[in-house]
């Protein structure tokens, strides 16, 4: 393999200097003269029709400017991620949870507008709301949207379940369910609108995907896209959750500005972002597995029921994602998964860091260990024997062969399984190891077309600008694109910009969701410095007088590849291109292979590539009151090619406290259709003293579709962090829990039969 | 609106009694409430300039708390019986402790305040002055429930005192909430003893977050009183704590959990107070 | 009201009602935007500023509070040209900053921690930190960051320069 100088190194956060230094400028630190602030009024009740909304006290009130209702709005008044668009900006009738916005105010402060929202006279009447997904699937069931409370249903076939289960001499069943998770980004959404005076409107918006946002806020107020600017401000966390979110707000914020002709910032608090934003869906999972006594798994039956709450959002994704994965990363014959999501009157679901995995592979990974008991097989032993390797059949009939390195995170996990594995329980504290293992797509696969474009600049000077419409969000994609282009065009790290999105000067990418940044973005960014670079050699050549193969280009310098000395600095290489005419930018396109995919069965290529990932937990369960200490987590994956060590080991602890969360503490909780628990006071957010003491493991088994053979890494550990606690405390407390999160106060219920 | 400083009781009392007045002491459960109503309050009288107010003195009659002493230096204190800085250093964050008062904390009167079963188990005395005059009240009949007690709106408090008794012996706290840092107690306890060649002289207990209020634990101390403190005393006065106690299901925990945490809980702290290996 | 305070160094004055919350005197008053809006209740810690030494949340603080006090907020760490702050400096190194938005807040939270424990325990770390939350990096880049800064911080000391932004480091 070729030598790198950049591409595999710890490169420090490009973007850093400006936020340890509190200097970037995130949405809330833009300030426009004339500055407005909107506040939405939100329904209070999970279902229920407005009858009137009156606002004439409201507008009474010193510094209120405006009260926006649906009626006031410009365009179809519809958001959402696939058509039939089935979410309004504001409803006009219906009201399909409690969160839900009915009204926005506008005023010269943030507080005054929320005070004026205390005297808009709001008149619902209830309906009797619909809050289980057993009460939406109902026959008799009230619809919440006209096509009915089924928002999206799938099935995958692989092969014939029955045979498989005829072939197995073990079958075993387990019904498992999991609770709704917050993004909880320390940034709650925000957007600003700005009437720019020249007939357009600008959008600065803390968001994950501005051209989507575009599209949608000029659709809902009637404008050409080509008049609406959106620039991805600095972005404190999304997660998945600055989507529908950030297009809503968007549309709110450039609805209030064109009509008064100032800017219009609508910042969530916290509880508008628990309460009124997307979450993770609630699922209720039952599987079916069938097994040889040799522990080779002939069938899996999943049945999959997504609870999406009031709108389809990312709905229909997450159905096609958690299908796709429901079978793990195994190499099964006989597959059948009916995937399935459903409206209720409760706060929309949508994409989250995983988008579907984490619920079934919780789900998956507790049925492994089960069958494995049943079979008397080590857990990893199991694994391994039914692991994917190249040249394998994935669920959907794909073959990789190449970059499956499944396996490979197993073996690396197996020597902490030994060393943890045999510990007595004592007294008071019981000890357990779990493993669980995750296989995650990567880029958009069967959702659509998969296309990046990015562009390359290289100045005079040899410094260079990098455009892509992927957005930074914190996971450090300013970073791997700097280091592709430098690494391409010999230069360091720090000559490289790469600017914000600005749907002005950057091509649409497509939304920066799937662990696709790295992968997808990073090759067309490669692509458009290769191409910036054919230049530069070209250039070189002829001032060496010498042929093209005789240069390189490293560390700033041309440089002969018969004498290192022999060296012009790249300023001089650079602006000698200019004047002779070679084009110093280029705008390149990374398209992934297409999916060929049918969509009856859901047999076919689907991702470019998947993670594979096998984690590691060994727990302390204090038996009198559930507390659980994590001892030991070692995360494994195989990313193809580390391009960064430092910023994906930090992708990987994320996502595993994310994903031990889940598995441990948070959730969402209800009570008549209403968040109970909407603060980080009683939302079990983990603080620093909850953190899990992750150790990484890479495994490299590099994809051809990945710059230098790199795969994503943002989403799978949320999964199999979740999955490895349940696991691990499963073994401790000698019970299998089928929910999560598996909270202190679960642990000692089962414990307290027992003592 | 109006912010006035005093930096004399009797100037506080003063403006309290003209009426209209919000008493301003760390003021972190107060902005929050604040937030939430959206309203603007008329008048803020900060009581934390009044130099009496913070700090710790030993006087006659016991310890001498300044309500206005910060919970953070209650946390850091050793003159004050371990249980009250343990409960101390248990609220919140750092940032929280910084600013939040001890007075306030019990003012607030929220029944998971980590202060108040301390106060409670040391039958601290409260020292209320308004301007028809000055009263103390026993920290247990202080509380009347949630964010409610004896206090009258122009009515402050103005000392804490620890008796002399309860400086003595040992004392400790523990609570457990639903994460490890800036947490509030799904079940807090705190337990004072007083040991005399192994056997329990004198004991008092309260729990925090098993009823609207702070409770002492009556049945626990009557059943430990005179008795060898061994492990199995300890494990037998378990049974008596779930008699003291009567919480609630609620979005901090159910009320099983919170039975079985009391217990945990009050097992440690008895331990804990008696110098006994713990867990 | 009328309110005098020293603010990163400076003395400040500011006319405000006193119920003004310190993070808006901060960010729309005197427009030093690095003290950021997480949850405004306190849990969080993106809004922490250091008061006459100590953290404190400034969405919780009431204006009036400032009278007379010492404020430092991000804005006085970094104000130096002399470059970052050995904190920042490893926060950097250590990969302890992903999106950014809670940054300022832990670097404040350390540096409080540091001034008056210039060798802290694991413990004492976490305590420190236990009210500035983060959602992206899991934590355990921002011990190491907070381990190796106050490495920097004594090595500094014991080659008897002051640290990096002239802020100097108090002892004890």
């Amino acid at each position: 393999m070729a030598e790198h100088t950049i591409i595999g190194k710890s490169v420090r956060k490009v973007d850093g200097i400006e936020l340890v230094t509190g200097k970037a400028k995130f949405t809330a630190d833009m300030k426009f003269p004339g500055m407005l602030y909107g506040y939405e009024l939100r329904a209070g009740v999970p279902a229920g029709i407005i009858e009137s909304i009156d606002a004439s006290e409201a507008l009474k009130e010193p510094g209120v400017h405006m009260v926006l209702t649906a009626k006031d709005l410009l365009g179809p008044n519809l958001i959402g991620v696939l058509p039939p668009f089935d979410q309004p900006v504001l409803p006009d009738r219906e009201i399909r949870y409690a969160g839900e916005s009915i009204a926005l105010v506008v005023a010269d402060t943030r507080e005054g507008a929320k005070r004026a929202c205390r005297n808009i006279k709001a008149v619902i009447t209830p309906i009797e709301p619909i809050l289980t997904m057993e009460q939406a699937l109902a026959e008799d069931a009230r619809k919440i949207h006209p096509q009915g409370n089924v928002t999206f249903s799938r099935t995958l076939t692989k092969g014939n379940v029955e045979q498989g289960f005829a072939e197995a001499d073990v079958v075993i069943e387990g019904s498992y369910t999991t609770t709704f998770q917050d993004h909880c980004y320390i940034e709650p959404e925000i957007a600003c609108a700005v009437p720019s005076g020249d007939n357009r409107i600008t959008l600065y918006v803390s968001c994950q995907s501005p051209f989507h946002i575009r599209g949608h806020v000029a659709a809902n107020l009637n404008v050409p896209a080509s008049k609406v600017k959106v620039v991805q401000a600095y972005t404190g966390g999304s997660f998945g959750g600055k989507d529908d979110a950030a297009v809503e707000i968007g549309i709110l914020a450039g609805t209030a500005a064109l009509k008064l002709g100032r800017p219009v910032t609508i910042a969530h608090e916290r509880e508008e972002s628990i309460a009124g934003t997307n979450v993770r869906h609630a699922a209720e999972i039952a599987y079916k597995t069938g097994a040889r006594k040799d522990g080779t798994i002939t069938a899996r039956q999943v049945k999959v029921l997504l609870d999406g709450g009031a709108y389809a959002s990312e709905s229909p994704f997450v159905t096609m994602k958690a299908m796709i994965h429901a079978s793990g990363p195994y190499a099964i014959d006989h597959i059948e998964v009916e995937s399935t999501s459903v409206y209720t009157n409760k706060t929309y679901a949508g994409a989250f860091r995983g988008f579907g995995v984490p619920q079934v592979t919780f789900a998956s990974e507790s049925e492994i260990d089960e069958l494995a008991k049943h079979l008397g097989i080590d857990p990893l032993e199991l694994r391994r024997k039914n692991g994917l390797k190249a040249g394998d059949k994935t669920a959907t009939s794909q073959v990789y062969d190449q970059s499956v390195g499944y396996l490979q995170t197993l073996d690396a996990v197996e020597p902490s399984l030994r060393e943890t594995g045999t510990k007595e329980n004592d007294g008071r504290y019981l000890y357990g190891t779990g493993i669980a293992s995750v296989i995650q797509g990567i880029s958009n696969g069967a959702e659509g077309v998969d296309v990046v474009g990015a562009s390359v600049q290289m100045s005079q000077d040899a410094s260079v600008l990098v455009g892509c419409g992927l957005a930074e969000m914190g996971q450090g994609s300013r970073t791997v694109f700097s280091q592709i282009a430098a690494e391409v065009l010999g230069i360091p790290v720090d000559w490289v910009t790469v600017r914000q999105v600005d749907t002005d000067a950057v091509h649409d990418s497509g939304p920066t969701v799937a662990s696709r940044s790295t992968t997808v973005g990073g090759m067309a960014v490669k692509q458009a410095a290769e191409t910036v670079r054919q230049s530069l050699v070209k250039m070189a050549s002829l001032m060496f007088k010498t042929d093209e193969s005789m240069i390189v280009l490293k560390e700033g310098f041309a440089v002969l590849t018969v004498d290192d000395t022999a060296r012009i600095p790249l300023r001089d290489v650079a602006t000698a291109a200019y004047w002779t005419g070679f084009p110093l930018m280029h705008l390149a396109f990374s398209q992934a292979e297409p999916a060929d995919f049918d969509h009856d069965t859901h047999q076919g290529r689907v991702y470019i590539a998947y993670n594979f990932g096998t984690h590691l937990m060994h727990v302390k369960v204090d038996r009198y009151t559930g507390e659980v200490e994590v001892l030991k987590h070692v995360a494994s994956h195989d990313v193809g090619k580390v391009v960064n060590p430092m910023a994906a080991s930090g992708q990987v602890e994320g996502a595993s406290l994310i994903g031990f969360a889940l598995g441990h503490m948070e959730k969402v909780e209800y009570k008549d259709g209403i968040i109970q628990n909407p603060t980080f006071a009683d939302y079990a957010f983990p603080s620093i003293r909850d953190r899990i003491p992750t150790e990484t493991i890479f495994v490299e088994d590099p994809t051809p579709h990945g710059p230098y053979g790199a795969k994503g890494i943002g989403e799978p550990p949320v999964a199999a962090a979740a999955a490895a606690f349940a696991n691990a405390v499963s073994q401790a407390v000698g019970h299998r829990f089928t929910h999560i999160p598996i909270t202190r106060e679960d642990i000692a219920a089962v414990l307290q039969e027992e003592v | 609106m109006e912010y006035v400083q005093p930096d004399t009781l009797e100037a506080a009392v003063s403006r309290l009694g003209r009426g209209g007045c919000t008493i301003l002491s760390g003021g972190t459960d107060l902005a929050v409430v604040n937030r939430a109503s959206g309203l603007k309050p008329e008048c803020f009288v900060d009581i934390c300039r009044i130099s009496q107010f913070s700090g710790m003195e030993l006087g006659e009659e016991g310890l001498h708390i300044g309500p206005c002493t910060t919970i953070a230096e209650l946390a850091a204190s050793a003159e004050i019986p371990h249980c009250l800085s343990q409960g101390a250093s248990a609220i919140g964050s750092p940032q929280i402790r910084n600013a939040a008062t001890v007075g306030g904390n019990i003012c607030n009167a929220s029944p998971c305040g980590d202060t108040l079963s301390p106060m409670v188990a040391l039958s601290a005395s409260f020292v209320l002055v308004s301007p028809r005059g000055s009263r103390a009240v026993d920290a247990e009949t202080f509380f009347l429930g949630p964010k409610k007690t004896v206090l009258a709106d122009d009515e402050l408090l103005t000392d804490i005192i620890i008796g002399r008794e309860f400086l003595k012996g040992t004392s400790a706290f523990k609570m457990l909430g639903k994460r490890k840092g800036q947490v509030i107690s799904q079940v807090n306890a705190a337990v004072w003893l007083l040991l005399e060649d192994g056997v329990v002289a004198k004991v008092q207990a309260a729990f925090g977050s098993v009823a609207p209020v702070p409770l002492r634990a009556r049945q626990t101390e009557a059943f430990l009183t005179g008795k060898e403190l061994d492990a199995g005393t300890i494990h037998e006065s378990l049974a008596y704590v779930k008699q003291d106690i009567r919480p609630i299901s609620d979005i901090r925990a159910s009320e099983a959990y919170r039975y079985r945490l009391a217990e945990s809980i009050f097992h440690d702290v008895l331990k804990q107070a008696a110098g006994l290996a713990c867990c | 009201m009328v309110i005098h305070f020293t603010c990163n160094g400076k003395p400040v004055t500011v006319d405000v009602d006193g119920d003004m919350r310190v993070l808006d005197v901060l960010r729309d008053v005197l427009d030093l935007t690095g003290t950021k809006e997480g949850c405004g209740e306190g849990e969080c810690g993106a809004c922490t500023i250091i008061l006459n030494g100590k953290t404190v949340n400034s969405c919780l603080l009431y204006a009036g509070k400032l009278q007379g006090a010492v404020v430092e907020t991000i804005e006085g760490l970094s104000g130096d040209s002399a470059g970052l702050h050995p904190i920042q400096e490893s926060f950097l190194e250590e990969g302890a900053v992903q999106c950014g938005f809670c940054t300022p807040g832990m670097v404040l939270s350390t540096k409080a921690l540091l001034d008056r424990h210039p060798d802290p325990s694991i413990k004492e770390i976490e305590t420190a930190l236990s009210g500035n939350f983060c959602r992206c990096t899991g934590y355990g880049k921002i011990m190491k960051a907070v381990v190796s800064s106050a490495e920097k911080l004594r090595d500094s000391r014991e080659d008897g320069h002051q640290s990096g932004t002239g802020l100097g480091v108090k002892r004890g």
